[in-house]
């Protein structure tokens, strides 16, 4: 274990390790462009410049291993200076794109620039135009003026993804990135490269130009696109959810997420869910709120009798969600008729041997350990038979959050649909649905960024999330949704008294604590 | 805000001071009734003031040479506006010179302050307040001023040109 001392800190680290992980280690800033954590070490960029104490040169970080006693520090003069230089060759042909540029506002090279630059260019020369706007593949738009040639897209398709379409063409300062004759950049990982790509060359089609990026908030949630549990940060302000970026997580996604489970936020948007719930009785749909709704379901759940009463559950919510449900009605309503509805049961295992799994539920495990605790061993078959012969006449279904990954979904609507009284509990909006006949529930529920829970994963691994916001507000949790269909009211925890309250402020006085901008316009009229 | 009292005895004599003023009215009434001429006053709808060019009056979103719009969308106006009355909505143009464009650029006039803090943030030079100063309509009229309001209104001409096109930036190697 060398012991080596960065800025004047002693660091101990491992056998092997090189400067820049060292000084991540030790929480030193360092600028790095072509290092990146999950790839191998390139050492093109020549930013990450250290001194190290008995060397006469300036060394770059990532490509030095550290040794016992090594004396370092990024913060001399020397330093400074050759980072300052080092930045003037980067931007000698990088455009000033950054009003068009999406990366504006989370780029490398404009913290860098505020940091070592601020010089006048000493360049005479016109700068070298390359290809704007190259079209690289169905989910990348590639920008070589930009492209400070740092390779780590090049080197993600060679390491991780292994598909290669990615190389650098050409010599000198003509070099450009871009794919190779016939192929383009198509692969499940493509969005993966535009995450690490640390100027605005490669722009992801789906997120290009929808929202500058100091307008979004973020927040670290676990993906429910499949039973892999990616750790992923979700980008939303009022408008809705915008994009998804994966969070490094050693024991479940590494450093990457795949270019499908970045869809998950558009079921989560507004204009798909469903805002309020809708009944149907003999007069047609009634819109209702939706506590209203599961009260207006209970009046037919209290007369009916535990044999009649089914549940029909898919994999797409919490387990604590699932354990409320299930242990309602075990223990309320006296029925063991649950049932997992399963999308693709074949294809269940199926594993691309990086990240993709064929199990599009992220919480199937979870769903599964649930119903053994209650010891539930109904299948779809004791179900189909008995909407068949008509002992089961209610059923309350908890629907799939992302039905794009539920291709029977219009099948096994028409197959509940012989239910007399039928209560589904959905997020988002269905024409099936909405063309059912007879009575019908249905009740608008949170999706998985609404609500804390957990989610097990394919391996076995339980991981808490916690709710980044509320969309639709009158949607229900499936705990909630319990409570009220057992008849049970539902109790809102009001926050606390605030133990201080200022002499000058009247109880009922309203505070503006959300908004920070702008706050001298709220205090205008005192000095 | 403190407010200030004058307890002395000579604040009691208002009389002067109140005749005084009287005295002024009196003088600017027989001056203006005599020498009309000289008057200081405007016969406002008819007769307009116009303020130097460098009033920060109506915003105007300037035009490149072919006509279309400089704004390349960037949101720093709608980002750097305290009131924020800014709302735009960028696309991809199909042009790849061009790149980004607005294709929505609203301003909530009535709660615009003309602080002129959109265009000092403007990096391309999209947005300027221009000297029009006049603002009124009544009560139902459209208080949101969209792009073909403020790029191409009658007054307007065509269009404002900025300095800069940019064909010429490309060209100079910008």
């Amino acid at each position: 274990m060398p012991k080596c001392t960065i800025n004047g800190k002693e660091v101990e680290v491992k056998e092997g390790t090189s400067i820049i992980e060292a000084m991540q280690q030790s929480g030193d800033r360092i600028a790095h462009y072509c290092w990146h954590p999950g790839l191998s070490v390139a050492g093109v960029c020549r930013l990450c410049m250290v001194e190290i104490e008995g060397n006469p040169r300036v060394q770059i970080a990532c490509n030095t291993m550290v040794t016992e006693g090594m004396k370092i520090n990024n913060t001399s003069e020397k330093v400074r200076d050759a980072v300052k230089w080092g930045l003037d060759f980067h931007l000698i042909n990088h455009p000033l794109d950054c009003p068009i540029c999406d990366q504006a506002g989370e780029c490398g090279l404009q913290d860098q620039y505020m940091e070592y630059g601020k010089y006048d260019p000493e360049m005479a020369e016109a700068k070298v135009k390359k290809h704007k706007v190259v079209d690289l593949g169905p989910t990348v738009v590639l920008d070589s003026e930009r492209c400070i040639l740092c390779s780590r897209c090049v080197r993600f398709t060679e390491e991780v993804s292994k598909t290669n379409e990615l190389g650098i063409f050409n010599r000198g300062d003509r070099s450009e990135i871009g794919t190779h004759e016939g192929v383009e950049l198509n692969n499940k990982y493509s969005l993966n490269t535009v995450d690490i790509c640390p100027v605005g060359a490669l722009t992801s089609k789906d997120f290009r130009f929808r929202q500058r990026v100091w307008y979004l908030k973020d927040a670290e949630t676990v993906c429910n696109g499949c039973s892999n549990g990616c750790n992923v940060k979700v980008y939303f302000n009022k408008e809705g959810f915008f994009r998804v970026k994966p969070v490094y997580n050693e024991k479940v996604n590494g450093y990457w997420m795949c270019d499908e489970g970045r869809d998950i936020y558009k079921f989560v948007n507004k204009e798909t869910r469903l805002l309020k719930a809708q009944v149907r009785g003999a007069s047609g749909w009634t819109e209702m709120a939706g506590g209203a709704a599961a009260k207006n379901a209970h009046e037919v759940l209290k007369n009916t009798s535990g044999d009649s009463l089914a549940l029909v559950l898919t994999a797409q919510y919490t387990v604590e969600e699932f354990d409320a449900i299930v242990s309602t009605f075990v223990n309320e309503f006296k029925t063991k008729k649950v049932f997992f509805w399963i999308n693709n049961k074949e294809t269940f295992d199926s594993f691309d041997g990086l990240l993709l799994r064929g199990d599009k539920n992220p919480n199937t495990k979870g769903l599964l350990k649930v119903l053994e605790k209650h010891g539930i061993t109904a299948t779809w078959a004791d179900l189909t038979q008995g909407l068949g012969n008509g002992s089961i006449k209610t059923v309350v279904v908890a629907g799939p959050e992302n039905q794009a990954v539920f291709p029977d979904f219009q099948e096994r609507v028409k197959e509940l649909s012989k239910a007399q009284n039928l209560i589904w509990l959905q997020a988002g909006k269905n024409d099936a649905l909405m063309s059912l006949t007879g009575n019908v529930w249905l009740i608008p529920t949170k999706t998985f960024v609404e609500k804390d829970g957990t989610f097990i994963n394919h391996a076995g691994l339980e991981q808490k999330f916690k709710k980044v916001t509320t969309i639709v507000s009158e949607a229900l949790t499936l705990t909630e949704a319990a409570l009220l269909l057992a008849g049970k009211n539902l109790t809102i925890p009001t926050a606390t008294a605030q133990p201080f309250m200022p002499m000058n402020q009247r109880e009922d006085q309203v505070t503006l604590e959300a908004r920070k901008k702008n706050e001298f316009v709220f205090r205008r009229g005192s000095l | 805000m403190s407010v200030m009292q004058n307890n002395s005895e000579k604040a009691k004599w208002y009389l002067p001071g109140v005749l005084g003023g009287l005295g002024i009215t009196m003088k600017h009434l027989l001056v203006n009734l005599f020498n009309r001429k000289k008057m200081m006053t405007l016969n406002y709808p008819e007769e307009k003031y116009e303020y130097s060019p460098r009033f920060k009056g109506n915003h105007v979103l300037t035009v490149k040479k072919d006509g279309s719009l400089r704004c390349t969308a960037c949101m720093l106006c709608a980002t750097n506006c305290p009131a924020e009355c800014i709302k735009i909505v960028a696309a991809e143009h199909n042009d790849p010179h061009v790149e980004k464009f607005p294709i929505s650029y609203e301003i909530d006039i009535l709660r615009c302050v003309f602080c002129g803090y959109c265009e000092e943030a403007c990096p391309v030079d999209a947005i300027r307040l221009g000297p029009e100063w006049q603002t009124p309509g009544v009560n139902g009229a459209n208080f949101i001023y969209d792009i073909n309001h403020l790029a191409y209104r009658p007054n307007l001409k065509g269009g404002i040109q900025t300095h800069v096109d940019d064909e010429e930036r490309l060209k100079s190697g910008i």
